[in-house]
Order: C-alpha cells, then sequence, then structure tokens
C-alpha cells in the first residue's frame, strides 16, 4: 500500500511539476512564430537579413509616438521576425489560428486586442506581460502575403498612452519598428 | 493511512463540488460576461474585434493617467476590473442568426442583471440594448448589446461604472462611439 501511494505521490509530483517546468522554458516570441509556421506552412527571415533589420528595428522603434515617447527603446529589446512574399491563407480558419496563438501563449501573456478580417486574411493579435517593473508587447501583423512578429518592451507610461486605442497599437508599433530610418 | 485515503476519496467529490459551485456563483455575480461562445461568429464576419483590458492590466495601468485632463479617466479605472469588447461586422445583412448571439443574452436575462428601458441608438436600425448589474445596491457590471443586421457589438464593463461614465469611455480603450440617445431612469426588471 505504502509503495502505491509513493508511486501515486510520485505521478502527481511529475503531472503537475513537468507543465511548470515547460512554462518556465516557453518563450512566447518565439513560440508565436514556430505556430504561425505551422499553421501557414511557412518560413521566416534568415538570421542575415534579421541581424540588419533587426538594426534599424531598434533605432526606428525609439521613433514610436516620437517626441516624450523616445524613451521606448530604451530597453534595446525589440526583438523582430519577418515572414515576406508567402502565402498567408487560413483556409476559412482564421478562428482557429486565434485559439492557436493564445493556447500557445497560455496565460502569461494577457490578450489585449485581436482584429482579424477573413476576407482580406488580414489579422492583428496583441499580447501584454508584465517584465518586471516594464512590459513586453507582442504584436503579431499578418495579411495575405507578408507577416510581422514585433515584442517590445515598453515602459507603463508608454503603455498607458497606447492603452487608449488599442486598435491603433499594433499598427504603431509594426511601422515604426519596421520602418527604416532615412 | 488506508482510512485517511478513504475519507479522503469520499470527501473530496464534495470538495470539489463546493468548490466548482462557488467559482460559478463568483463569476455569475461579478458582472462579468463570457463571450469567448460569440467567436463561432469569426470565421463568418468579415471584420471581428477583441479587446480585453483585464483586472490586471487596469490595477497595473489607472495610476499611470497623470495628465489633469486624465483625472476622470483615471479615476474610472481605478475602480473597473474588466473592459471587454467584441464586435463582428458583416459583409451581407442577416449573415448571424440570433440564437448565436443566445449564449450572451441568456447571461443577461437572468445571474441579477436588469435591463434599463428608454435607451436607443441615434444610428439608424441599430438595436441597442443596455443591462446594469447590481449587487447590493452598487453597481457591478454594464453591458451593452448593439444588434443591426450587419453587425453585432458586445461591451462587457466590470466594476462600478454608469451610463455617464461610459460615455467617457466612448472612442477609448476599444470601447466604439455608441451614440446612445438620453436614457429613461426607469428600469425594467421583468425583461
Amino acid at each position: 500500500m505504502k509503495s502505491k501511494l509513493t508511486l501515486i505521490g510520485l505521478l502527481l509530483a511529475l503531472a503537475c511539476g513537468l507543465p511548470f517546468s515547460a512554462r518556465a522554458n516557453r518563450d512566447g516570441f518565439n513560440d508565436v512564430v514556430k505556430t504561425i509556421e505551422q499553421f501557414y506552412h511557412v518560413k521566416h527571415k534568415s538570421i542575415p537579413f534579421l541581424a540588419r533589420t533587426g538594426m534599424k528595428a531598434m533605432r526606428t522603434a525609439a521613433k514610436i509616438k516620437g517626441g516624450e515617447w523616445k524613451r521606448l527603446a530604451e530597453a534595446g529589446s525589440v526583438r523582430i521576425v519577418f515572414f515576406e512574399d508567402q502565402s498567408f491563407d487560413s483556409r476559412g480558419q482564421i478562428a482557429s489560428f486565434k485559439s492557436s496563438v493564445q493556447k500557445t501563449l497560455g496565460a502569461e501573456w494577457s490578450t489585449l486586442v485581436q482584429t482579424l478580417s477573413p476576407k482580406d486574411e488580414q489579422q492583428t493579435h496583441i499580447f501584454i506581460r508584465e517584465a518586471g517593473p516594464k512590459f513586453h508587447v507582442l504584436v503579431i501583423e499578418i495579411d495575405r502575403r507578408d507577416a510581422t512578429v514585433v515584442q517590445a518592451t515598453l515602459k507603463p507610461e508608454v503603455l498607458a498612452e497606447l492603452l487608449k486605442d488599442p486598435g491603433e497599437m499594433g499598427k504603431s508599433i509594426t511601422d515604426e519598428a519596421t520602418t527604416v530610418d532615412p | 493511512m488506508r482510512k485517511l485515503l478513504r475519507t479522503s476519496l469520499r470527501i473530496a467529490p464534495v470538495m470539489l463540488l463546493l468548490l466548482f459551485g462557488g467559482a460559478m456563483t463568483c463569476r455569475a455575480q461579478s458582472g462579468k460576461l463570457q463571450l469567448d461562445q460569440l467567436d463561432v461568429l469569426t470565421n463568418r464576419a468579415s471584420n471581428t474585434v477583441d479587446v480585453k483590458l483585464d483586472e490586471h492590466l487596469l490595477l497595473t495601468t489607472w495610476k499611470l493617467f497623470k495628465d489633469p485632463d486624465e483625472v476622470e479617466i483615471r479615476d474610472l479605472l481605478k475602480n473597473l476590473k474588466g473592459i471587454y469588447v467584441k464586435s463582428f461586422s458583416f459583409e451581407k445583412e442577416n449573415e448571424y442568426s440570433p440564437a448565436e448571439i443566445d449564449s450572451v443574452m441568456v447571461q443577461l436575462r437572468g445571474g441579477g442583471w436588469s435591463k434599463i428601458v428608454g435607451i436607443t441608438s441615434k444610428k439608424q436600425s441599430e438595436n441597442v440594448e443596455v443591462y446594469l448589474m447590481m449587487i447590493a445596491d452598487q453597481i457591478s457590471g454594464l453591458a451593452v448589446v448593439c444588434l443591426n443586421p450587419k453587425d453585432v457589438t458586445v461591451i462587457n464593463i466590470v466594476g462600478p461604472i454608469n451610463l455617464e461614465k461610459l460615455s467617457q469611455l466612448e472612442g477609448s480603450f476599444g470601447i466604439p462611439d455608441l451614440d446612445l440617445a438620453k436614457p429613461k431612469t426607469k428600469k425594467d426588471n421583468d425583461n
């Protein structure tokens, strides 16, 4: 009986512990990129390209909201992945993609806004999670041929300003993070 | 040891039932609507907007609205526990059926919600219904259901809010401009 109970205890501990350790190793950004690749059968751009655009993203992210909001990129932690000139056809299952992304990110990330236009295959998903005194904002923008995934670290006051218009938040972050400096 | 195990097994279902029942009661009385079932409309809609500002996010951000012209918004957000908006637009008329909205309407017809009568939309052919949840003379939630042949919008604000305060939030935080005509004060408790 004792050994049975020990075994049950061990199994329960494993069952409870495994999801936590798996969660601890999860990185929302990379997980979302994988989810997009698996759902749409696409591939994100290679590292040399990313290195170049990453540098641009670092500079241009500072321009988000301009002026006083230049502190946005202070942490220098803008992560960005591009999918260019590939087919993003959800085959009428855009809602299923929406729930896949939510499932991938789990409870650690809060969904802020998701806008979907199935006919044009356009989507914007914005998720937020706390990162110490700051916030991580994850923006997924998809249209018929291209997609972008951006993760930016925002100061709370920047987040508050952007929260006033959640619909525009994704566009602001993605546009500015992917705009090439003149 | 065996006795302990047996007793635990015997009371486990009761404990689970109590926990589950408690959670359901809390949800029913919290002013928060379960809106996920509306997602069935997503694949058919030409446009879907789903906004969630949960309690945690509001708790973290309300104090950041520091400008003098944001004092009212700050005070309002301070007490709110959630802002949830789901909006679906369709290309053609009647692409959704009333039954698909039933998951929300059933919640609003019971569980402490009262419909406010006399509220209409200034927009043509839009049917607007506004509901309040009162707990001990305190508003604990507000729900607005806007239906027209090509659009479905459900707004659920959890916490102490009234129509006057709602108008302060219109156009911000994902809440659309509702353009509501002035409400009458009489409440319709029998729906």
